[in-house]
């Protein structure tokens, strides 16, 4: 009995001890702070800030040059859509839905990242003023198509960012194109891989953040200042904002031409220019062999029209604008270039006007875009204009125009030429309808008899529709944005 | 009071050896001889009495001046048996022995449940609702899986094995769907340390088809041998489960293994079970016309070509010098066909070539014994099993050692460990063309798939390892067969799973005086699961230049619980017991991942040397960290022997969480038994409330760097990997802000009792709603962010539930139980009106209220309709057809309305009779496997031939002449009879492949009636079985899902889910077959 007390004493005091032991363990593993962290994805604050641009670029890239842009085109007498969603945007029936992807690219692929950057390398100038320039490109095309855009509480603790005016975005955005600029006038030019557009060179993005300035202010109309800003945009092709294409051919998707992408991909058939008895306005321009041809004397279009013209049943097949390697253009020496023409046409008068356009005619007398498929000196002529050449029965001016306004349609033709690709010929027509100077526009027809307007806007998206508190409905694609009004 | 009393009497009994006055002492056992401790003895009429020890031995001092001398009653009773009662003559000095035997009470049984912490109480005396099943209800209908067993044993516990293949996971839910994104499946406890029981689809790669179209999962739940479980309680209630807190919202499943008697002998028991299992159903498929199109033999996907009575017969024409296909044997040449004359059919051929009768022997052995200070049971279930389809398997040992140590009259030590290791492997199937029944369904009547593998020749080459299948009869250069072979599928692929897992739950129980006890409890459940999947060169689709993938998921669950408890005794009418408990929950789980692809060799050896080339191979991997800390008080009061009232409250903390969650939950019982008449013996009313959650998912808090992202917007992707990698602000924000779903539920119920208690019946009436509940959340891209997984979500349940049972006589006994359970999705968010749990051309979604105005089930299905008007009334086209919808529309609810059950039980010499039915009332389920065979042209109702009385148009708008007889049939959709033929079912609305169909029609009630259990027992008697020393053998003979009548649905069982375990329900599309089974099974004990 004693013998067994003892035992029942030494087993409580055991217990005792345990219970204890056990209580001083479990206090001890409280849950450690950063249990919750994920183990399986980086840190943000992990990341250098420069790996985080060729991911914006790339998205930029979508907002620049991929589905919207060539609906773009699609209302602007350059793409036809044949077939399936094309078939049924072309004939003006776009859903809110197809703007998702620039939409989403713009504020969650760029601007999301942009921010993180500038926030993340404060004192990388380099890295900032790239950021600066980026997002206010992405922002301001986004402007410049659709109106007014959230701007200014964007990627903020704002849960519904408020849509900014039309003038008010683009107004922000030419202040960041400025502190983008400013920025990198302190930075140092270094080789960065992750700038898939210009290699860290920040005398090009300086150029380029001009030549959106100018864009912007062209946009606006206030063509003293456009000319003032395509000062000192991009002077060479060299300078060119372009999305290239990479990797090798055995890998279709991901890096290549987005428009062959399309073409190689289930989507064959459905978009183009040149379907025999169905040709967009910009190929009859460019066929020496059309009553629309724009040839004359001086020029020779016949390079442009193969580069242009898109075989919409073959990737293949395509070895001009949209062939597997073809970079696309965002910002270039064109779009400047014609900028100058434009804004001194009308601000410094004829004969600067002329002279701009001459030296851009000089660079495409050298080859312009062509691509080497192409390059067949031949086949393309652009002789220097000369001011007879729009003096009444010129050469550009048949139907007695002022030579201003003969200089002008011819500058705004090369524009909506040269601008393939780009937003420029969309934009351009929506500007000069909104300025009541439709004589100096190229009268593409619209794309169904059932219409009777062209069309003044893209839709915004529905993911911020169905997102955003403070967005009304979609006012639809036929309301005038601001500047345009 | 029983404590109350035992304190007292125990006082009685220290005071009673002092005065050495009058006692009278015995033993209390149960029929077997175990005895049974804490059972109360007292003297009818007095106080006086005592309870029994641990040894089951009682001894109750009488006070001097009572009643020595004279002949007493000695009342015993206890929990769960009948009380009995004696006539003891006291002495004047010294002791009496009077011993008891008590019989098991089959009702009494009922009356002891497992509360959440594990501890057991007395039913009467709850107020929240539990549902107890026995061990002899989980073993009886034989399944090889566990959780299969508690299916139709408790009302609103809705359990469906996802497929019938062997291992396949299971579905358990209770009282409806709680959660829209986490696991809808209860929190499982197994001898008080909480199991891990995940259904883990695919693995790192989409490659293995994942949920929706690879091979089926298993559930972790079925690792435990169901021979090995003493008994199971369901608490449905939040109230119930609220000390489980955040893991609780799905109800608690608390489990408990077998322990040794303490009766003082070794026993043995060796049961063996066989099983025959039989497909449960099997579409009718047609063999009268041929591969083809339009009525013409051909090669095409379909079978809607000719008429094989009309062939000529005899042998086909070949052409011999075209190319042409040799067996891998040699024995058998196909050259192309010119002209197709046999009039062969295979449609039971094909089918027999991949199913058979599924077979499975189990043996299980425990040995399990012990006295009054140790019990021990050892167990071991071996279990052998070839599925329904020919090469799938699933292997299972099992070993428990349960033990329990007496240490002192203060401490008791338990140790339950259970190790198990499985081995299976699994047919691919659902939405995958190299799945099994795609392959094989679709099949075309008069090809033969027995020759599937061999030499392609043409022009002198020759293609060898080719893969034949009815779209490529010759096989052909290109290595893709399109869809599989199902004899390549079961021969050629292989998805394998190896498991090993351990299950230890050690307990410390202190006893530092009486009322006073102090339990710790440590736990530990660990597995690893090895996943091989092979596909050979050959294989349809994406994998036909050779996968072999591997994942390796490591599970950790650690678990601790101290748990003091005291008896506090205010007065005679008012007592309580306050628990206070700490619990400490750590999880780790971590999945390695690789994938080899393009083989170099054409191999069907599985190793990482199939292509050694580093850009065919990717390795991935992903972990998982959780940890919760959970402080937790209960006090239950007695008061006055009527009301019985529980209050509760668990803390929580959690890895996942923000800040910690309070869970507060009270129920409260009161017996009425005094205020109502006779016949009623017992009255209960009770109510409870309570609430329980929703923990989020791990890692959740970070908004990270994502990698490996790109952007496309119409067909036109660009990839930063091609852009020299990089990263991304990640496009799903995190959300540092988390909190748990929390449902909140009130019920209450009334349970009576009638005609001595032979009948018995509970009802409870329940509502809950869930707020705050976890979904990803659309943002407006603007904010930076396209997605962030929030608490947004709203959703209720309310429910009926009804549970009885009638004796009719000590032979026969009846069981019913009835629930209905209505689920409404109350709110997503603003920018998500439509969430896809499972998609497909028919998905199972939750939808906002405002999608089309009316709140929605869980679950709901969606897909293209048809046009109607606001009659209801379609709106058809120019010919008289229906037109789809432009946009999905809700098709259905797969929830039933209703679900009954029936059991009947008896007894004869010997002989014991069971049986189940359930019945299950509404709820939608679409067959999606019939309805895309519409267009294949092989199912038995697409080869009904009409000759037509008047001219009809079909859906093309063309006229088919009256007196032509053609293969469809006649139909009015309200415009008119139309003629439905191959136009309808191939290219119009009235198949099913691919979206823009008219899925309305795809849609059926899901109402089934079955007989899930017939069972017939014997309890052998005879002279030999003692003379070999056996002490009973009973030999059983049970038929699982005999038998089953539906409603609408035809040829497939709706238990059947394409998803598996998952929240979104009421599918399928070529998944693998439900079965029904015979067993017999002999137990001997020694």
């Amino acid at each position: 009995m004693k013998r067994q007390s003892k035992g029942l004493k030494n087993m409580n005091k055991m217990f005792r001890i345990s219970l204890m032991a056990i209580s001083l363990v479990l206090i001890s593993c409280e849950i450690p702070e950063n249990l919750n962290d994920n183990p399986n994805e980086i840190t943000v604050s992990d990341v250098d800030a420069n790996l985080f641009l060729n991911g914006a670029q790339l998205a930029n890239v979508i907002v620049q040059v991929s589905h919207l842009n060539r609906i773009s085109a699609m209302f602007s007498g350059q793409l036809i859509g044949y077939t399936s969603l094309y078939s049924n945007i072309y004939g003006y029936s776009l859903s809110t839905v197809e703007s998702n992807g620039e939409w989403n690219s713009a504020y969650v692929g760029v601007v999301a990242n942009t921010r993180h950057i500038m926030a993340s390398a404060p004192d990388d100038k380099l890295l900032v003023g790239i950021a600066q320039i980026l997002e206010a490109h992405a922002i301001s095309s986004l402007a410049i198509l659709m109106g007014d855009v959230p701007f200014s509480e964007v990627v903020s603790d704002k849960e519904a960012p408020k849509f900014d005016s039309q003038k008010a975005a683009l107004d922000g955005c030419d202040a960041l194109l400025s502190d983008g600029i400013t920025t990198l006038s302190g930075a140092t030019t270094r080789s960065e891989s992750y700038d898939i557009y210009y290699g860290g060179d920040k005398d090009k993005w300086i150029a380029a953040a001009y030549t959106l300035k100018a864009r912007i202010a062209l946009i606006k109309k206030d063509y003293a200042t456009a000319l003032s800003h395509a000062g000192s945009g991009i002077s060479s092709s060299a300078g060119d904002m372009m999305y290239k294409p990479r990797g090798d051919a055995a890998t279709p998707n991901g890096d290549k031409n987005l428009y062959w992408e399309i073409l190689n991909g289930s989507r064959t058939g459905d978009l183009g220019n040149a379907k025999e008895g169905n040709r967009s306005y910009l190929v009859d321009l460019l066929d020496p062999a059309h009553s629309s041809y724009r040839g004359n004397a001086k020029t020779n279009e016949e390079a442009r029209y193969g580069y242009y013209s898109i075989d919409e049943n073959s990737s293949s097949g395509n070895t001009g604008v949209v062939e597997q390697f073809e970079a696309q253009p965002m910002v270039t020496y064109t779009e400047n270039q014609l900028i100058k023409a434009e804004a001194s046409a009308r601000t410094a008068g004829f004969s600067a006007g002329l002279g701009a356009l001459n030296s851009y005619r000089a660079w495409l007398a050298g080859g312009g875009r062509l691509n080497s498929n192409y390059n067949d000196a031949t086949k393309y002529k652009y002789d220097a204009y000369v001011d007879e050449d729009f003096a009444t029965d010129g050469m550009e001016n048949p139907d007695g125009a002022s030579t201003t306004d003969a200089l002008l349609r011819e500058i705004i033709e090369e524009r909506y030429v040269s601008g393939f690709g780009t937003y420029m010929p969309f934009n351009d027509h929506r500007r000069l309808r909104g300025a009541s100077e439709t004589n100096l526009i190229p009268p593409f027809p619209l794309n169904t008899s059932a219409a009777s307007q062209h069309v003044e806007r893209m839709p915004w998206s529905q993911d911020e529709i169905t997102s955003n508190s403070t967005v009304s409905d979609d006012p639809g694609l036929y309301a005038k944005t601001e500047v345009n009004k | 009071m029983s404590k109350n009393l035992r304190i007292t009497f125990l006082f009685s009994i220290v005071f009673g050896f002092l005065n050495a006055q009058s006692t009278i002492e015995g033993s209390v056992t149960d029929n077997d001889g175990n005895p049974l401790a804490g059972a109360n003895v007292v003297v009818d009429g007095t106080s006086v009495g005592a309870a029994s020890g641990s040894d089951g031995t009682y001894q109750i001092s009488i006070p001097s001046g009572t009643v020595e001398g004279q002949t007493v009653t000695l009342v015993t009773s206890y929990i769960g048996y009948k009380s009995q009662s004696a006539s003891v003559d006291v002495p004047s000095s010294g002791s009496v022995t009077q011993n008891f035997t008590l019989n098991v009470d089959a009702i009494g049984l009922q009356a002891i449940s497992v509360t959440a912490l594990g501890f057991e109480t007395n039913r009467d005396q709850q107020g929240s609702t539990s549902s107890s099943i026995n061990s002899g209800d989980m073993t009886r209908s034989g399944e090889s899986l566990m959780a299969n067993s508690l299916a139709a044993k408790a009302s609103n516990v809705i359990v469906n094995p996802s497929a019938g293949d062997p291992g396949a996971s299971t579905s358990i839910k209770i009282r409806g769907a709680n959660t829209i994104s986490g696991s809808n499946q209860p929190l499982i406890i197994v001898d008080g340390m909480p199991i891990n029981n995940s259904t883990t689809y695919g693995g790192g790669n989409n490659i293995t088809g994942g949920r929706t179209g690879g091979a089926t999962s298993q559930s972790r739940i079925n690792d435990i041998n169901a021979n090995d479980i003493a008994s199971v309680e369901v608490l449905k209630g939040a109230s119930a489960a609220a000390l489980w807190g955040s893991r609780a919202a799905n109800g608690v499943v608390v489990i408990k293994t077998k322990d040794g008697s303490s009766a003082g002998k070794m026993k043995m028991t060796y049961k063996r079970t066989e099983s025959f299992d039989e497909v449960h159903e099997r579409l009718p498929m047609q063999d009268t016309f041929g591969q083809g199109r339009s009525g013409k033999w051909g090669t095409q996907a379909e079978s809607w070509g000719d008429k094989i009575a009309d062939r000529t017969g005899g042998a086909d024409v070949v052409d011999t010098s075209k190319p042409y296909f040799v067996s891998e044997d040699g024995t058998f040449t196909q050259y192309t066909i010119t002209e197709k004359n046999s009039k062969d059919t295979y449609v039971n051929t094909n089918w027999n070539s991949v199913f058979q009768t599924g077979r499975f022997s189990q043996d299980d052995f425990q040995v399990s014994g012990g006295d009054a200070t140790k019990t021990y049971l050892f167990s071991y279930g071996r279990l052998r099993q070839d599925g329904i389809i020919r090469d799938s398997f699933y292997d299972r040992d099992n070993f428990r050692l349960n033990t329990k140590f007496k240490l002192s009259d203060q401490v008791t030590m338990t140790s339950k460990a259970g190790y198990t290791y499985s081995n299976s492997n699994r047919i691919q199937q659902s939405s995958n063309t190299a799945g099994l029944l795609l392959g094989l369904l679709r099949t075309a009547p008069d090809f033969d798939n027995t020759h599937y593998k061999g030499t392609y020749v043409s022009g002198g080459t020759e293609y060898t390892g080719r893969h034949r299948a009815y779209r490529r009869y010759l096989g052909g250069s290109s290595t893709n067969p399109i869809y599989n072979n199902p004899i390549w599928t079961i021969k050629e692929q292989k998805s394998t799973t190896g498991l090993n897992r351990l299950i230890m739950s050690n307990e410390m129980n202190y006893t530092p005086k009486e009322g006073t006890d102090v339990v710790v409890r440590a736990g530990i459940d660990t597995y690893t699961d090895n996943r091989d999947w092979f596909f050979p060169i050959g294989s349809a689709g994406a994998r036909n230049s050779g996968v072999f993938a591997q994942d390796v998921i490591t599970n950790k669950e650690t678990n601790y619980d101290v748990i003091g408890r005291h008896n506090i005794s205010l007065s005679e009418a008012l007592s309580m017991v306050a628990t206070l408990g700490y619990n400490w929950n750590d999880r780790t789980y971590s999945r390695t991942s690789y994938n080899i692809t393009g083989f170099l060799v054409n191999t069907d050896k599985q190793t990482v040397n199939v292509n050694t080339a580093a850009e065919n191979s990717t390795v991935d991997n992903s972990r998982l960290f959780i940890r919760s800390t959970r402080t937790y008080g209960l006090l239950s009061v007695d008061a006055m022997n009527m009301v019985y009232l529980n209050l509760s409250g668990a803390l929580e903390d959690h890895s996942t969480i923000s800040k910690s969650y309070f869970y507060p939950a009270m129920d409260v019982a009161v017996q009425l038994t005094d205020y109502v008449p006779a016949p009623f013996t017992f009255a209960k009313a009770r109510f409870a409330w309570g609430q329980v959650g929703v923990r989020p998912s791990a890692h959740r808090f970070q908004t990270l760097a994502e990698s490996g992202f790109g952007y496309s917007s119409y067909s036109d992707p660009v990839d930063v990997a091609l852009f020299g990698g990089g990263y991304r602000v990640d496009d799903d924000k995190g959300n540092e802000s988390l909190k748990p779903e929390v449902k909140t539920e009130t019920e209450f119920g009334f349970d009576f009792r009638m005609l001595d208690d032979r009948f018995s019946f509970g009802l409870t009436s329940y509502s809950n709603e869930i707020v705050d509940m976890l979904i990803s959340v659309s943002k407006a891209p603007s904010t930076g962010s396209d997605t962030q997984y929030a608490n947004a979500a709203k959703m209720e349940n309310k429910g009926l539930e009804l549970d009885g049972s009638f004796k009719l006589n000590q032979n026969v006994d009846f069981t019913f139980n009835w629930a209905t359970n209505k689920n409404k999705v109350l709110a997503l968010t603003e920018g998500t009106s439509v969430l896809t749990l499972v998609g497909g051309s028919v998905s199972s979604v939750a939808v906002d209220p405002t999608f089309n105005g009316t709140a929605q089930p869980l679950g709901a299905l969606y897909g293209t309709g048809s046009q109607v008007d606001e009659n209801g009334k379609f709106i058809l086209d120019a010919n008289g057809f229906p037109q789809i919808t432009s946009l999905p529309v809700i098709l259905g609810d797969p929830n039933p309305d209703w679900r009954g059950t029936f059991g009947v039980n008896g007894k004869w010499n010997g002989v014991s009779v069971n049986a189940l039915f359930e019945h299950s009332q509404g709820g939608d389920y679409s067959p999606r496997t019939q309805w895309v065979l519409r267009r294949f042209g092989t199912t038995a109702e697409t080869a009904n031939e009409v000759t037509l009385t008047e001219d009809l148009v079909n859906v093309d708008g063309n006229t088919v002449a009256a007196g032509t007889t053609v293969r469809g049939s006649v139909h009015d959709f309200g415009g008119g009879k139309v003629l439905l033929d191959e136009a309808w079912y191939r290219h119009g609305i009235g198949g099913g492949f691919g979206d823009n169909q008219a899925y309305n029609f795809a849609v059926k009630d899901a109402t089934f009636s079955r007989l899930r259990e017939l069972s017939v027992a014997y309890d052998l008697v005879h002279p030999m079985i003692s003379s070999m020393g056996l002490s009973s053998v009973t030999m059983r003979w049970t038929g699982r899902n005999l038998w089953a009548s539906y409603k609408e649905l035809v040829g497939i069982d709706p238990a059947v889910n394409q998803s598996g375990v998952s929240s979104g329900f009421g599918l399928d599309y070529f998944t693998n077959p439900s079965t029904k089974s015979y067993l017999f099974s002999l137990t001997a004990n020694f």
